[in-house]
């Protein structure tokens, strides 16, 4: 790597193995009679509270490594903790905005955000404020009575970031969410969500095949190789928020992950 | 908008209407075959509001339609509370599929006229007899419909779930059920379709009362008017039960008012 990655600014390595660790992580699917290597010994860690992108081609991957830590895949071999403790299943502690849309299409906005309140404690009263209190969060403030197919595709996934950040999840698991968006949406988005990270106290995990939305986002983005099936390289992304997309820095980084995939 | 759907609706019966009268009217179609419309007319009124004595069918309407409705509703309930969960379960677990999927595409291959004789000499003539006959013919297209759609919903909403906390059984009716809700709709308008033509040829059996008792009453009597009344009230109802059907489904879930 290049000077560009000399100065880390954040978390050193020991406080970052405490919160996400994932440990020669392999898995493999059944098709056409022969097993398909999805993963090959990946190992990686995430401190408390920081933004990790993981970036490569589609198919190398990425989902997959998502869809373990979601608990809604068990790997063929190697380790998942959380705090220490192996994940085994969808957990509170996590939250996943997916890629596609997947609110529930016969909900009203605000259904939608109350969905994973309804075991909770709190009353339908504080419900209702609750609710709009992040309604207002994600700037959608007078589209709560809208059913998902009468918004566009940039204000579902607002709705999705919503209705999962309510349930204040340590862990936000992001999977290409913004993949479907036009370009200028997909920005006003992105600043949206390191505004709401930057308030709150979340790690995320941001599953991408977007350079600039890497760099523009991450703390550190970790690169996984399509070939080896590995994490072949990791770029600590240390400028400061908002970062500027036109700036020769911001421009460098991009040209250097560009060049690792 | 609504005015010109409803004038819409009601166009093509009254093309068919027109030409019915002019066939009467200039003796194209002779009135032993098809009654002239005035006189369906005039013996509908009678068999609905007239007062026994009358005639032989006046004012039977009412019993006739409360049988019917009650044989149809009892059978199709009987449909709908088999086939909705084990269309679910078809539909969601690959092992209960395979292990009921046979025997039903089997069964439903058996024209329901077939069950007639074996029903009546399992339940007799009468009520039991036909309430059969509407469960099993209603059955088949509930559950189709209800696998389709319990099949077709994505994983996604599944995991959507569980990682909002709906655990795996509570996921059954707060996310399987509503998704799947336009097909169970769809299977149970058809089978309340269906329930209507099975309950006359339950009817046809003997039985005193009904809808479709009177038809055979009729044919045995050569009261051709009556036939064909018989055959326009069952339209009618059929149709009737089908918007009232599809109204309080909309009115009980969320889902089927957002969705249909």
């Amino acid at each position: 790597m290049t000077s560009l990655t000399g100065k880390i600014l954040k978390a050193p390595d020991e406080s970052r193995k405490s919160f996400l660790e994932i440990a020669d992580l392999s898995h493999s699917f059944a098709g056409n009679g022969r097993d398909r290597r999805i993963l090959n010994h990946v190992s990686f860690s995430i401190a408390r509270g920081e933004l990790v992108c993981l970036i490569g081609q589609s198919g190398c991957g990425k989902s997959t490594i998502l869809n373990i830590i979601a608990g809604f895949l068990r790997p063929t071999s190697g380790h998942c903790l959380l705090e220490g403790k192996s994940v085994i299943g969808p957990g509170p502690d996590r939250c996943v905005v997916f890629q596609e849309d997947a609110l529930f299409p016969w909900l009203t906005v605000r259904e939608n955000i109350a969905f994973g309140l309804k075991s909770g404690s709190l009353s339908l009263k504080g419900h209702f404020e609750e609710v709009d209190r992040f309604l207002e969060l994600v700037d959608l403030q007078g589209y709560g009575d809208y059913l998902p197919r009468e918004i566009s595709g940039g204000m579902k996934q607002r709705v999705a970031l919503a209705r999962v950040l309510i349930r204040s999840p340590q862990l936000l698991l992001m999977d290409e969410p913004f993949g479907a968006l036009d370009a200028q949406i997909r920005e006003n988005i992105q600043e949206l969500l390191i505004k709401l990270w930057q308030k709150g106290s979340q790690t995320i995990l941001f599953v991408t095949h977007d350079v600039q939305e890497a760099i523009a986002l991450a703390d550190r983005v970790l690169l996984l190789e399509h070939d080896s099936r590995q994490i072949r390289e990791e770029l600590v992304i240390p400028l400061d928020r908002p970062r500027d997309r036109g700036s020769e820095m911001f421009q460098a980084y991009c040209r250097q992950l560009r060049q690792g995939l | 908008m609504k005015g010109r759907d409803t004038l819409l609706a009601l166009l093509i019966p009254a093309v068919i209407l027109t030409i019915w009268y002019v066939v009467s009217e200039t003796g194209i179609i002779p009135v032993y075959l098809l009654p002239h419309p005035g006189t369906i007319f005039h013996s509908g009124a009678l068999y609905i509001f007239g007062t026994p004595g009358q005639g032989p069918y006046a004012g039977r309407f009412l019993n006739d339609f409360i049988a019917s409705l009650g044989r149809v509703l009892l059978g199709f309930s009987i449909a709908a509370a088999l086939g909705i969960p084990l269309g679910i379960m078809s539909g969601r677990v690959a092992l209960v599929n395979r292990l009921v999927s046979t025997t039903i595409n089997g069964l439903r291959a058996v024209p329901g006229i077939c069950w007639l004789p074996l029903a009546m000499i399992w339940f007799g003539i009468g009520i039991k007899t036909t309430v059969f006959l509407v469960a099993m013919a209603a059955f088949f297209p509930i559950y189709l419909n209800t696998l389709t759609g319990a099949r077709l919903i994505g994983p996604i909403y599944f995991q959507a779930g569980a990682m909002l906390g709906v655990s795996r059984f509570r996921s059954i009716f707060a996310i399987l059920i509503p998704m799947a809700m336009p097909n169970i709709i769809a299977g149970l308008r058809l089978g309340m379709g269906i329930s209507w033509a099975y309950l006359v040829l339950g009817e046809l059996t003997g039985v005193p009362n009904g809808l479709g008792a009177v038809i055979m009453d009729a044919r045995m009597l050569g009261q051709i008017d009556i036939i064909v009344v018989g055959i326009l009230l069952i339209a009618l109802i059929g149709r009737m039960c089908d918007r009232l059907l599809f109204f309080a489904m909309r009115l009980c879930f969320k889902s089927a008012k957002r969705l249909t």
